[in-house]
């Protein structure tokens, strides 16, 4: 059964979501809206890091010569230099990685930008990298040094949106890809879509562009993919990724026709498309968490001026707070989970307080 | 920067540190030194590509007539040149010889009435904020490190990235 939602059909999110329709494609079907829409929107597209996607939309159709256009293509041309720029950067960060022995695989960024007909078409700002744990420390050691701190590093300890896969398992299945005279390890095609569909949800799926990254992956899978191993083991988080995939189909228009799980992928839960346009209202990274807390909250202990407004600001997204929690994607209200997830950090803030006043008292 | 002042001295395109991509028929160049975006429409990268130190501006005229086949003066060659050589793309900036004044991209427009052929170099000024970053920048509050691009959180889970 397929099920409605209640968005409004002429929201500026609904909007975004036209803008990006198959935009990923090399031949991306027409934006069908005006010019008074591409001004609506082109802020938005802008502002998340969908610029280029914007240009390649409209950029064979009457609507380009707009000034709103201009600054579309304006982005596309800074992201295609851009892209080469992180390619270098990205070719000494795993030369200094691999000349300390470090094993380190690269995710999301480049790994999802190959997706795309042209790299420069999905931007990224920093480069994530996942290492094993025991490896931790030695990576923040050497991407903290004199040479490594030139670099907007993600370190990640291990993969934790690759949720449910052990580190083994994925170093050992991942695949290299040749950057710059390095080569660079990235995720086998099934576990980084899977990497994307968790990281997408437990970001709140704020940011169009990582949609559009998940949309990518599914379309341009290659031959021989395993769909049951990105759907292999706990079933719950195999529901997030049809979700995610789900979600893709219905906002952006990815083709799922042909995958295994389609009735399941059409099948998203009723609060799920509303709160992903609600974000998308305003995709903008300084208005997500934890980038729209106003001050820690210690802060506060201090100087409660403003807690209140700060508190608010700090309520999860439903999305995020179920998949913080390790929850199920039903018809079930989210708000246990939002309680769930504030409850979680309450405890971690006063545990956090706790400890600093015993190593105050024993200092 | 030095002046060339012959008039028949060739042109060189600086290529160097350069980051250099084509898209859609444009040249898009990165200077890292200067941290400047610069796109050479169609006809501007053939004058830049056709500098090589041997090709003369008249020999430049030629090739942008042969590969546009637009009825292009040296007038256009030396708009393009004395761009590129503000946006410091050419080894030393070339000086126009005597009696050739400088001649603006309209008044050359008026002349040729072909806008589209003319050289045109524009800046590439576009937001450049870290458009898809999911980890804190310095100084931003964060409750554990690995929300922080550094990995370093002092003083969480109530601290600001290092």
């Amino acid at each position: 059964m397929i099920k409605t939602v209640a968005v409004p059909p002429q929201s500026t999110a609904r909007l975004v979501a036209s803008a990006l329709a198959g935009a990923w494609r090399p031949s991306p079907p027409a934006f069908g809206g005006s010019a008074n829409d591409l001004d609506a929107v082109a802020p938005l597209l802008l502002g998340s890091g969908a610029g280029a996607l914007g240009w390649w939309k409209i950029r064979h159709t009457e609507l380009r010569d707009a000034p709103a256009a201009q600054e579309l293509r304006q982005a596309y041309r800074l992201h295609t230099l851009q892209s080469a720029l992180h390619e270098r950067r990205i070719e000494q960060v795993f030369k200094l990685l691999g000349e300390s022995g470090v094993d380190a695989v690269l995710v999301k960024g480049l790994a999802a930008s190959r997706l795309y007909p042209e790299a420069g078409l999905r931007p990224f700002g920093d480069i994530d990298v996942c290492v094993r744990p025991e490896q931790f420390a030695v990576a923040a050691a050497v991407l903290s040094g004199p040479r490594g701190q030139e670099f907007s590093v993600d370190l990640h300890r291990g993969f934790e949106d690759a949720a449910g896969r052990g580190d083994d398992e994925l170093f050992a299945r991942a695949e290299v890809l040749r950057v710059g005279g390095v080569d660079v390890p990235v995720l086998c095609p099934e576990d980084h879509l899977r990497l994307l569909c968790v990281h997408l949800l437990r970001h709140g799926a704020w940011r169009p562009l990582w949609l559009c990254d998940v949309a990518a992956a599914v379309e341009h899978r290659p031959e021989g993919f395993d769909w049951s191993r990105l759907l292999r083991g706990d079933g719950r988080r195999a529901r997030w990724v049809t979700c995610a995939v789900g979600l893709a189909h219905e906002l952006l228009g990815a083709r799922i026709q042909d995958t295994p799980f389609e009735r399941e992928s059409r099948r998203l839960p009723r609060w799920l498309v509303p709160e992903v346009m609600k974000s998308w209202e305003t995709p903008y990274t300084h208005l997500q968490t934890p980038m729209r807390h106003r001050a820690p909250m210690t802060h506060y202990l201090r100087r409660p001026r403003g807690v209140l407004k700060d508190l608010a600001n700090r309520w999860p997204n439903p999305i995020e707070a179920t998949i913080r929690l390790g929850g199920p994607f039903n018809e079930l209200p989210r708000l246990p989970f939002q309680v769930g997830n504030v409850l979680v950090r309450t405890a971690r803030f006063v545990s956090g307080l706790s400890a600093g006043a015993r190593g105050e008292r024993r200092s | 920067m030095k002046l060339k002042d012959e008039e028949s001295t060739a042109p060189q395109a600086r290529t160097e540190g350069l980051i250099v991509r084509e898209a859609e028929g444009e040249v898009l160049v990165y200077d890292p030194e200067r941290h400047r975006a610069i796109c050479l429409n169609q006809t501007a990268a053939l004058v830049w590509r056709g500098c090589d130190g041997r090709t003369t501006v008249a020999g430049l005229a030629r090739l942008l007539h042969d590969e546009l086949d637009a009825p292009l003066a040296e007038s256009a060659v030396w708009l393009a040149l004395d761009r590129l050589g503000r946006e410091h793309l050419l080894r030393e900036r070339v000086r126009r010889p005597p009696g050739r004044a400088a001649i603006s991209r309209r008044d050359l427009v008026r002349r040729i009435g072909v806008a589209a052929a003319l050289p045109l170099i524009t800046s590439i000024l576009a937001p450049t904020a870290k458009a898809a970053a999911s980890c804190l920048q310095s100084g931003m509050a964060c409750t554990s490190p690995v929300e922080c691009c550094s990995q370093l959180c002092p003083g969480a889970p109530n601290g600001a990235c290092a």
